[in-house]
């Protein structure tokens, strides 16, 4: 018996988009949770065990447990990113977003488990129970997948399985990986995103932890404020690597959403990467076009956290030298305790380019959005 | 410049630039290397318009290119110039930049020019083994 909703959930039929949201995060309240959707070995598994953690370390975070402070009105031990109430209330409802796109705060954990088997069990129960307990009772909510990425194979099977669903939308990966997201072992990922039209959203998580390396390219930072500001890196060399080793000559419809990267760095990424092709192009000769052309074609930003340029004017010239009126998309990080309103973020923004940021991008860039 | 108004300037003698050789000389105060590939002669200015390095000191090469990643196959055998600052890459036969695919432009870059990544092809020039003599003509 398949335990996804048979139906489709209806589809917000807003008649003007106002904003899209393109990255939230919700969470499991219980591992209990999950048991309705997991083998009865899997769930005795998780019920010994517990969830995976993302780190054997102590983590610090930002806000009060990495979330807002003024949304943990139902007591400090209800997770605010746990309330689907909240949700509406705050975000849905009272921010007017007509779309959210859930990338599951549970994620990283699963695909920072070396038991490939497990984490996609725990994939396919984490998707379905958003499914029916997220998106079926709020249509405005989209899913972005969960995969087992650490297994190609594994994830294309979850990918198939649920790609053709009305509300998923995208595939989610996190940023600390053994490998750089170019490299040709996970060409079946990007193949599958192709076959559902799919985008595939990466978002920050996991550096050093497990297998994969420091979370910043100099070594392990003693505080959390050094982890936060230099997140950047790890956009930048997965970026570096879909651009070098082709992965948008091999999969022409591919789009990649970076969410939570910042956007400022952007255009002098973008020099450098033209700059570094000109001079060494005949060592990677896949590489037709100059790579900030694949960037514009297939590149796309989150607005959160949104840099505040000093001096102000100076936006202006991030936002031209990243074609941000075709690269850019709005996100608030709700419930996260750096969340960014779209009222404030629609402010900052150029008048010309509002539309584009706020829902038009991310309609573009998530086609099943519309649909 | 019409051919009319050309002017041989002799290089050397045809047996002193054999093939997958260059010579590089001054003409009318202007640096011009003059390259034999495989039998054909071809001269251009010997200046790279990206940071005015001297473009015909640098690596001979072939043209590399793909069909797709992870394959490398080789067309063109030393018809292209590697500038040796930065390694931007030159048709030698025509001067045209391989770096910039659709902006290739077919006048001279101008002397002293504000930006020079706009400048994407070198001057060329009519080389002919004139009664045994290598002939630049300007």
């Amino acid at each position: 018996m398949s335990r996804i909703p048979e139906s489709s959930p209806p589809v917000a039929t807003t008649v003007r988009w106002r904003a899209v949201d393109t990255d939230v995060h919700h969470q499991l309240r219980d591992i209990s949770d999950l048991r309705p959707y997991l083998s009865r070995y899997d769930w005795q598994r998780l019920d010994e065990y517990g969830m995976p953690r993302n780190s054997n370390l102590y983590q610090a975070n930002g806000g009060f447990r990495g979330a807002r402070a003024d949304c943990f009105g139902a007591g400090n031990n209800v997770d605010p990113r746990t309330r689907l109430d909240l949700f509406q209330e705050k975000l849905l409802d009272g921010c007017g977003i007509d779309a959210a796109i859930l990338q599951g705060e549970y994620t990283p954990a699963v695909m920072a488990l070396a038991d490939i088997d497990f984490a996609a069990s725990l994939c396919r129960a984490l998707n379905d129970w958003t499914l029916a307990e997220w998106v079926g009772r709020d249509s405005r909510f989209r899913l972005a997948l969960t995969i087992p990425i650490q297994d190609p194979a594994l994830a294309v099977k979850e990918i198939h399985r649920l790609g053709g669903h009305p509300a998923v939308v995208a595939v989610y990966a996190v940023c600390g990986s053994p490998r750089l997201y170019g490299q040709r072992y996970y060409d079946p990922v990007y193949a599958a995103c192709s076959d559902h039209g799919l985008a595939f959203a990466l978002h920050f998580s996991n550096e050093g932890i497990g297998m994969n390396p420091a979370p910043t390219a100099g070594g392990h930072p003693s505080y959390y404020a050094e982890t936060y500001l230099l997140r950047p890196q790890f956009y930048q060399a997965h970026l570096s690597s879909l651009l070098f080793e082709g992965t948008f000559e091999k999969f022409p419809q591919l789009k990649v959403a970076l969410l939570e990267s910042g956007f400022g760095w952007v255009p002098a990424f973008r020099w450098r990467a033209d700059a570094t092709w000109k001079s060494l192009r005949a060592q990677t000769p896949w590489v037709k076009r100059p790579p900030s052309e694949y960037i514009r074609k297939h590149v796309r930003f989150a607005t959160q956290p949104f840099e505040d340029p000093e001096p102000a004017a100076a936006l202006a010239s991030v936002l031209d030298g990243m074609n941000a009126d075709e690269t850019l998309m709005f996100s608030s990080d709700f419930p996260h305790w750096d969340f960014d309103p779209p009222d404030a973020i629609a402010r900052r923004l150029p008048a010309g380019i509002r539309d584009r940021v706020m829902f038009e991008t991310a309609l573009e860039t998530y086609p099943k959005l519309s649909r | 410049m019409t051919g009319a108004a050309r002017k041989p300037y002799p290089v050397c003698p045809v047996a002193e630039l054999p093939a997958g050789q260059r010579r590089i000389v001054t003409i009318e105060g202007k640096s011009i290397g003059v390259f034999n590939v495989d039998g054909r002669y071809f001269a251009l200015r010997n200046r790279c318009p990206h940071r005015g390095a001297p473009l015909c000191e640098g690596q001979v090469v072939d043209f590399v290119t793909a069909t797709k990643p992870y394959t490398w196959e080789t067309q063109r055998p030393g018809e292209v110039i590697r500038c040796p600052w930065h390694s931007w890459e030159f048709d030698l036969t025509t001067g045209r930049s391989l770096c910039f695919p659709d902006t290739i432009r077919t006048t001279s870059y101008p002397a002293g020019a504000s930006s020079a990544v706009e400048s994407e092809k070198i001057d060329t020039y009519m080389v002919t083994d004139l009664q045994g003599m290598v002939v630049v003509w300007l």
